[in-house]
């Protein structure tokens, strides 16, 4: 795979909260984005396991809130 | 070639939604939200709706994580939908005149509740309830059930669908619940069938749509996500939630699209394996053992569908007489020659063979599902037949039996008596054709019908019939004067509507009876006046006069209460030319701004004497 991992992660954010690409960066959050409610929270869990092959825990959902979040996350889980 | 492109991007480069609809891409079981985002994007931009779906749900649990699922769904039956969520909970305040749910419309109401809404006994076991007590819960929850759901019946209209969501987990007394006495299973099995009963009988344009068979097919793991319910008390993992969003928009599309009444099938490699022509009788697979035990079961479960009230039809290049074979003396063969309606076995092209089908059952070929194994034989029905739904018969016999399932044209919203006697009536149909043709060939017209003994029984303001007379107006086609589509729910309204006639027929004769295939809703209008709103007749009884002779009774019958001038409209359609002089026929006059009236009084209606049919009419008591 070559495509950097955080950019994975935005084309992922940016599918579910059905925004264009170029408004996700890594800056982006739950605090500053808007389509980021708690809905679309949980529907970025659910597309972040099925895109990455990871199974979250109920306190993950809770706590990945941020594109770096996810990304630092997923590293640590051995997504490259 | 596509050979190295995954489902998803195979998905994404779809050029037409039938592909989805017909079965050669399935949706990949564990397809993700972005993608499936990705694909409803990619289906809206494809084709324009061809109806929209107003849907409204109501709901005691989160169900908003639901709409994605509910776009693609509907995105793939082609229907443009425009979704409300209710605020959380059932609230008979929703039901209420001005409530977001009444001023959104919807087409359908869907309800999303949980078993312990409905009774708030159940949030404890039910084995813990005795004989009595399990008794009484169950007739306070149908109550409970029957006054709020009349509450949201009386305030919208469309269909009403209701969900009640499975236990998160298994019954209470564990391996020895179905033989418990106190069994919480077969305690709510009888309830749900009480509650199938009240929504049948009690309440017009509802569906129970029942989550246990959906549960049994996923499984419980697969089909809950307990930790969404426990994070945001929502229940579904992705899987179920699309499953149900599947079904659901399967109920709107049954609701919404033009619907499937004919089942045509192929034969060789689709009714049994092999070719019959080359293979011979002995060598096609069709028997206890793989892969002829796949195509048994294949047939067993078009018999379902007969029952759901389609017609089987056969249409197969083959020699009439092997095929004949297969049909009367193969030993595992389960359909025989009576449960097809009507039947092309010859050379020529079965673009032709089902136009000439279509003429012979008087249907219109968007009726039509056609089943082939043929990659040649699909491709030229969709070129040519664009409105025939096509279905290729899977190359793998495993995938045989289940290859209809998803097909949301083939689901019912109403079973009625004709449904189920369909194919015998076309069965009497061909004999009447016979008849004639022996009648005929030494008489004339009139000596053929007064030959047939028809009795026409007329029944004005029946409630009894509400589906039938519903199905009446969303199923018929050609000999329809104004195709005005009416629900259950609107029948009923003209029928305790003291301004207005609901008049429907049923036919009899020497072969048979029809069931009720005629209806005619006369609105009152002033003193001394009627127009007709709606008249229509199934095509199953065209050409034998019934029209004119349900036409003159009921135009009689008025004149009995009072009325002297009936007005009528004709609305073109692309079917309804049939009837295009029906009015003139019948001594209306054209005015000018393009209605038809008669004056009773000038143009009196016609006796019984004076036609082949005997006619009898029958009202309600007063």
């Amino acid at each position: 795979m070559t495509t950097p991992l955080i950019d994975r992660v935005r084309a992922t954010l940016a599918a579910t909260l059905n925004l264009p690409e170029s408004e996700i960066t890594i800056a982006t959050s739950a605090d500053n984005n808007e389509a980021w409610d708690s809905l679309a929270q949980v529907n970025l869990m659910l597309a972040i396991e099925q895109t990455f092959d990871v199974t979250l825990d109920v306190e993950d959902f809770m706590s990945l809130t941020s594109v770096q979040g996810i990304t630092q996350y997923l590293q640590s889980q051995g997504v490259a | 070639m596509q050979t190295q492109s995954s489902p998803v991007e195979r998905l994404l480069r779809v050029r037409s939604r039938r592909e989805l609809i017909e079965g050669d891409l399935p949706l990949p079981p564990g397809l993700s939200l972005p993608d499936a985002n990705k694909l409803t994007a990619h289906l809206l931009a494809l084709e324009p709706a061809t109806a929209t779906l107003r849907l409204g749900i109501v709901h005691s649990y989160t169900s908003d994580l639901l709409d994605p699922w509910f776009k693609l769904h509907a995105a793939i039956q082609g229907l443009d939908l425009h979704l409300y969520q209710a605020p959380y909970g059932l609230s008979p305040l929703e039901a209420q005149a001005d409530s977001g749910l009444v001023r959104h419309a919807p087409d359908l109401t869907l309800f999303l509740l949980r078993r312990e809404d409905l009774h708030p006994r159940l949030a404890e076991p039910v084995a813990a309830l005795d004989g009595e007590a399990r008794e009484a819960v169950a007739g306070e929850l149908l109550q409970g059930l029957g006054d709020i759901l009349g509450r949201f019946r009386a305030a919208v209209g469309g269909r009403l669908v209701l969900t009640l969501l499975p236990d998160l987990y298994a019954p209470g007394l564990g391996l020895y619940d179905a033989q418990s006495e106190r069994s919480e299973a077969a305690w709510w099995g009888s309830v749900k069938a009480r509650i199938g009963g009240f929504l049948r009988e009690g309440l017009a344009g509802a569906s129970f749509l029942d989550l246990d068979p959906m549960l049994a097919d996923l499984g419980r793991d697969a089909f809950f996500d307990r930790r969404l319910w426990y994070a945001a008390r929502f229940p579904f993992a992705a899987r179920a939630a699309a499953e149900l969003a599947r079904r659901v928009l399967a109920l709107g599309a049954a609701d919404r699209l033009t619907r499937a009444k004919v089942i045509v099938l192929d034969a060789d490699n689709t009714l049994w394996g092999g070719i019959i022509g080359e293979d011979g009788i002995s060598g096609i697979a069709l028997g206890p053992d793989y892969p002829g035990s796949l195509f048994v079961d294949f047939q067993r479960r078009l018999l379902d569908y007969q029952q759901r009230g389609f017609l089987l039809a056969l249409c197969s290049k083959n020699n009439p007489e092997d095929l004949d074979e297969v049909l009367k003396n193969h030993p595992h063969q389960i359909l025989r020659g009576h449960h097809f309606a009507a039947r092309r076995v010859n050379w020529g092209l079965k673009t032709e063979n089902l136009v000439s089908l279509a003429q012979e059952l008087n249907l219109g070929l968007d009726s039509f599902v056609f089943v082939d194994d043929s990659d040649h034989e699909c491709a030229l029905v969709r070129r040519e037949l664009p409105q025939v739904t096509v279905v290729q018969t899977p190359a793998k016999p495993l995938q045989v039996p289940s290859c209809l399932d998803r097909l949301a044209r083939l689901e019912v919203l109403a079973l009625t008596r004709e449904d189920l006697e369909k194919t015998r009536m076309y069965a009497q149909e061909r004999q009447r054709r016979e008849h004639q043709e022996r009648v005929t060939a030494g008489g004339d017209a009139l000596e053929y019908l007064a030959s047939l003994g028809m009795r026409m029984r007329i029944a004005l303001n029946d409630r009894t019939q509400l589906a039938r007379l519903a199905q009446l107006t969303q199923k018929t086609n050609q000999f329809n004067l104004t195709t005005r589509r009416y629900t259950e729910e609107q029948i009923g309204d003209f029928l305790a509507h003291p301004d207005w006639v609901v008049a429907s027929f049923s036919l009899a004769d020497v072969f048979g009876d029809s069931g009720i295939v005629g209806l005619a809703l006369i609105r009152h209008e002033g003193p001394g006046g009627a127009s007709i709103d709606t008249f229509l007749m199934s095509c199953r009884v065209i050409g034998r006069t019934a029209e004119t002779a349900f036409l003159e009774s009921v135009l009689a019958w008025l004149m009995a209460k009072g009325v002297a001038v009936v007005t009528g409209d004709y609305l073109p359609t692309q079917k309804n030319r049939l009837v295009a002089e029906f009015l003139s026929n019948h001594r209306f006059a054209p005015t000018e701004d393009g209605r038809f009236v008669r004056d009773l009084q000038r143009q009196p209606p016609l006796t019984a004497g004076d036609m082949p049919v005997s006619v009898s009419l029958s009202e309600p008591a007063p």
